[in-house]
């Protein structure tokens, strides 16, 4: 009897902590993490279209992208208890856990240099939602800090993070030896790092 | 004036882990590296956010309703309304109390009884390799009990089969064994450990073949 009255506070206490973050999102999955399947509905209806547009972008077709989507949910339900929100944002992880899935599933695909070049190739002509997104205005500091890097660099790392595009994807795209994209990359990440320390 | 640290391998790895420029193989070791290295994960994590502010280019797209299948795949014995245990929960909360604690804790009793502890045991005729699994309080530990640890080019990834739905992935499992969350596990569920290329299945599905598998039954 006591120990049920000690769960119902604590339920309560937990329940009232939460209604003071700044991020929702973070509540959320901390809820699931107490197997709270409201919290998930929540979730998904919250987090959802943001997760499905990384899923459509770097997967191509709206058939991949949800299953690949109900997957992530799954795995939002079974790894929530890891997510530590004094660790990072909510949208953060989740969409850490959405590329991660879509780059493997990008990885494993055969001859996925190929396809992925000829989907280039048929998109390449309109100008790409980020590019617009940017002439925007965004005035973020990683976009400043996008600026100090040459352009085919910049490029090259959007390409990775917002397509999946591997090293021996960027190479084959920018005609560039395999090392020789590494090395850009790598500067360009230091040289990121360095600019948004600043 | 300071002098900068000298270059970190580990974070520049961390970083192109985030950036997502690996291969699948390269991936696959920092994956089995970040299960006990937290301070790649520290790292990794690092960059995640500061890399998060591209996020913003991924234009949100139309969602389509999967809720019905995904909780079909984790929630076998998923209520059909929408009242989950949150609801009462609340309702609990609401009566509150001394005076009807007693009252609502036959109702809990009654609806809601805790779940029996579950356990499997993991094996196949062909091969000597067992595990044991034993659900506690919503976590799985799953532990070799015999058998060989896998080869440096496979991993071993565990799969929940609950009826005729496709196997889920609840990892890959490291060759010290692992507790993982596992709120929606019942009697009847399938376990099943698969050989998996380094990482775990690239598609979410299971590759490889099954070498080891065994049914949930209450302790």
């Amino acid at each position: 009897m006591l120990q049920l009255l000690f769960w119902l506070s604590l339920d309560a206490a937990l329940a009232d902590t939460h209604a003071m973050s700044d991020d929702p999102i973070a509540d959320l999955i901390q809820s699931v993490a107490a197997q709270d399947r409201a919290a998930f509905r929540q979730l998904y209806t919250e987090a959802g279209a943001k997760l499905m547009g990384v899923m459509v972008r770097m997967l191509g077709t709206r058939a991949e992208a949800e299953d690949a989507l109900q997957e992530v949910f799954t795995r939002v339900w079974l790894r929530a208890g890891r997510y530590d929100a004094t660790k990072g944002r909510g949208m953060t992880w989740l969409i850490a856990l959405s590329r991660n899935h879509a780059i493997d599933r990008i990885r494993a695909r055969p001859n996925h240099v190929s396809d992925d070049l000829a989907l280039e190739a048929a998109a390449d002509p309109a100008p790409r939602a980020e590019t617009r997104l940017m002439a925007q205005g965004e005035a973020r500091r990683i976009n400043k800090c996008f600026d100090t890097l040459e352009p085919d660099r910049a490029q090259a790392l959007r390409g990775a993070y917002l397509d999946g595009h591997s090293y021996s994807d960027l190479a084959a795209r920018f005609d560039v030896p395999l090392n020789t994209m590494r090395t850009w990359l790598r500067r360009s990440l230091l040289k990121l790092r360095e600019c948004m320390e600043a | 004036m300071e002098t900068p640290p000298p270059e970190d391998d580990d974070n520049l790895l961390a970083g192109e882990y985030v950036l997502g420029a690996l291969d699948l193989a390269e991936r696959a070791t920092v994956e089995a590296r970040l299960r006990s290295d937290t301070g790649l994960a520290a790292k990794v994590m690092a960059w995640e956010n500061r890399l998060s502010d591209l996020n913003e280019s991924f234009v949100p797209a139309a969602l389509p309703d999967l809720m019905p299948k995904i909780e079909a795949r984790l929630f076998p014995q998923a209520p059909t309304s929408a009242t989950g245990p949150r609801g009462w929960w609340a309702d609990l909360r609401l009566w509150g109390g001394v005076a009807v604690a007693s009252i609502a804790l036959v109702a809990y009793l009654a609806f809601t009884p805790p779940k029996p502890e579950l356990t499997a045991t993991l094996s196949i005729d062909q091969s000597t390799l067992q595990y044991t699994a034993v659900i506690t309080s919503g976590r799985l530990t799953i532990t070799r009990v015999a058998g060989e640890v896998p080869d440096a080019a496979h991993t071993r990834e565990l799969w929940i089969i609950v009826g005729n739905d496709p196997p889920v992935s609840l990892g890959v499992i490291p060759a010290s064994g692992e507790t993982i969350s596992l709120p929606g596990a019942a009697a009847g569920a399938m376990l099943a450990v698969t050989l998996e290329p380094p990482g775990g299945s690239p598609t979410g599905k299971p590759t490889g073949p099954i070498i080891a598998k065994g049914a949930l039954a209450k302790a």
